[in-house]
């Protein structure tokens, strides 16, 4: 039987990390879960996703929410946990897969198939990518970076104890300005696939 | 003096805003800054062994009094109110008791099977259940099983559950207010200041039985359009759960149906017989374990200790803003501003405590500000009573305006996102806040018409 593999890739908006997580789901055959994770656990549970993926990945909003007894009236914490959630009960399932963000490397940490990532990229190709793809201006580039980069921070150090981006909790910090989204994917690839070849001589 | 009242209000402050950030579990929060006003408020700041011994109040525990008055009752307000404390922890036995049992499962399910699981009919009949039942018992359970039946016929029924969560939370924030032991302020002021079940259901449980009917209309004209069933197809009622299939445990069931019904007539006859809340407390807490069995062990666990120490610490950092003259000075500026007015006055203390308790905890709230009504009436020359009713239903109702106001919106609101139905600020307050007004006017309009 194949051993589990669950690649988690975070990353720095307009870095391209979640085209290089596309790539690697398909170069590995694997599910990619993305937003995507949301209209799934919608489907399976009967929700309204519409209601749901304006609170996906968001962080918190500390002073707006209350705890008690376990129960949080935040939406955004309470969707974060039903993700974790069903990202905890597929990787139990022994389920192989591709995971952008989502506090994924943090949440599967005690899965041994884990191979946490961390796509970066230097400010410049950042903006020009978000020009291309989102057909913004600078200014509007540099602005929705700054933003989603906040968000994604404060989100991700909210749910989990090692911080945003900490090299030490990664196996790989990439930045894919040097050698470009692809390259970066076929590095990636190779990289773990040494791992699984590693994996099958023990 | 000046270095104990400054030490007394920082630890305030430091506590309420420790509570708001949540960095810590407010237990930790409370029970530290009571230490801190032990030490630094009684110890360096007063140099009085008599603060601590009147603010920690264990003697009171040791008296007749505390479990059997005669006579009209008379409990301390200062430091520690151990009998909200036994009061809470007894409820919570039996209603751990009752959940065991699966008792309010049952009840919804039974309901909603009493009115052919017709939509109207349930949002009609859950909110009066939820106002009944938050009457005797703490709103968290309340919404916890109704919310969670609700989502579950709401998905079976095919209809949007958010309209008739925010009902049922508003109306469990409501039913608290019509009795002593409903709402947590409410048990506070109840036995702070020395009155009886059937004073507050004489007063506010007045107000609140006719906001109800308010509310009634005002929910049903607001959400009936949302109510209507998705798709519009007849659901096979036949396949839906049966309520008996929420009974977990028949003999508990019974057991718990019977001491619940029993800790009802104790508290509604308490003023007749005498027995004190704590003492209907302890009472209940005992019987339900001694009938529990072996489940015994199970229903203490459950118990929730976060909240009773968090109780303990907060009365211990309100006895030092008390025993500083604090909340003297509060009253004093209350009455300025007012310029002896009872009816500003009034307004003052509803629409404040109303404001107040929107987004923070009312219960910490209310705590502090029973001894600023107490100073005012003697001070202005205004009936406690008068001040009391107005303070309960302010900090009672105004929870419900937000959805952090009190636990019952937290529970209703986290319940309903984890079925996929997430309520946010907006929507929350679009929905709840035009109620929340309507009630606190009648309440205003009729304390200014019965008491002035």
């Amino acid at each position: 039987m194949e051993k589990q593999l669950i690649i988690s890739v975070s990353r720095e908006y307009g870095s391209g990390g979640h085209y290089i997580a596309a790539q690697l789901a398909e170069r590995f055959g694997l599910p990619l879960y993305d937003h995507n994770l949301l209209d799934e656990i919608a489907k399976e549970k009967g929700m309204n996703i519409e209601r749901l993926s304006k609170y996906d990945e968001r962080a918190k909003k500390p002073l707006f929410s209350r705890n008690v007894r376990g129960f949080s009236s935040s939406p955004e914490e309470v969707i974060a946990e039903i993700q974790f959630e069903y990202l905890r009960e597929k990787a139990k399932a022994g389920e192989s897969f591709v995971v952008v963000g989502r506090c994924s490397e943090s949440i599967l940490q005690e899965y041994n198939g884990l191979i946490p990532i961390f796509i970066l990229g230097d400010m410049q190709d950042r903006i020009k990518r978000i020009e291309q793809v989102r057909d913004f201006s600078e200014q509007e580039a540099k602005d929705a970076i700054a933003r989603h980069d906040r968000n994604r921070k404060s989100y991700h150090n909210y749910h989990c104890d090692i911080k945003w981006g900490d090299s030490r909790h990664y196996d790989l910090c990439i930045n894919s300005s040097r050698l470009g989204v692809d390259k970066t994917a076929d590095f990636i690839e190779q990289y773990i696939r040494g791992w699984q070849q590693r994996e099958q001589d023990r | 003096m000046i270095t104990a009242q400054v030490l007394a209000v920082l630890i305030f402050v430091a506590m309420f805003l420790l509570i708001i950030t949540e960095k810590i579990e407010r237990q930790y929060v409370t029970l530290g800054c009571g230490l801190l006003t032990l030490l630094l408020v009684f110890g360096i700041g007063l140099h009085s062994m008599s603060a601590v011994i009147e603010t920690l109040n264990v003697r009171n525990i040791f008296t007749l009094d505390f479990w059997y008055q005669a006579g009209e009752s008379s409990e301390s307000s200062s430091g520690i109110n151990w009998a909200t404390i036994i009061f809470i922890a007894g409820m919570m036995v039996m209603v751990e008791g009752m959940a065991r049992a699966g008792f309010f499962r049952w009840l919804c399910m039974r309901i909603a099977k009493l009115v052919h699981y017709q939509t109207v009919p349930i949002f009609i009949t859950f909110m009066i259940m939820s106002f009944v039942l938050a009457m005797f018992i703490d709103s968290i359970t309340v919404i916890l099983f109704l919310a969670a039946v609700t989502v579950e016929l709401a998905r079976l029924l095919e209809f949007n559950p958010v309209p008739m969560i925010l009902a049922e939370i508003f109306c469990a924030n409501l039913g608290g207010s019509a009795t002593m032991c409903g709402d947590p302020p409410n048990i506070i002021i109840g036995t702070s200041l020395g009155y009886s079940f059937a004073d507050f259901v004489l007063n506010t449980g007045l107000i609140a039985g006719i906001s109800l009917i308010a509310v009634l209309l005002f929910f049903y004209f607001a959400f009936r359009k949302e109510l209507k069933t998705g798709s519009g197809k007849q659901v096979d009622i036949s396949k839906l759960p049966d309520p008996k299939s929420a009974i977990t445990d028949k003999t508990g069931f019974i057991i718990s149906t019977v001491i619940f019904l029993c800790a009802v007539v104790l508290l509604v006859t308490h003023a007749m017989t005498g027995l004190t809340v704590a003492f209907i407390g302890l009472f209940i807490a005992l019987v339900t374990l001694i009938t529990s069995g072996k489940h015994a062990v199970e229903v203490l666990k459950k118990v929730d200790y976060k909240t009773l120490l968090f109780f303990i610490g907060l009365f211990v950092v309100v006895g030092g803003l008390e025993q500083t003259g604090i909340l003297e000075l509060v009253a004093g500026f209350i009455g300025k501003v007012s310029g002896g007015n009872a009816m500003l006055m009034i307004a003052i203390i509803i629409w404040i405590s109303a404001l107040a308790s929107a987004f923070i905890d009312n219960i910490p709230f209310a705590a502090t500000m029973i001894p600023v009504i107490k100073t005012l009436a003697a001070a202005q020359g205004i009936p406690l009573e008068t001040l009391a009713w107005a303070l309960s239903m302010g900090t009672d109702i105004g929870g419900s305006a937000t959805p952090i106001g009190a636990s019952a919106n937290v529970v209703g609101t986290s319940v309903a996102a984890k079925a996929g139905h997430p309520i946010g600020w907006g929507e929350y307050c679009k929905k709840v806040v035009p109620a929340t007004l309507l009630v606190l006017l009648i309440s205003t309009v009729m304390i200014f018409v019965r008491y002035l």
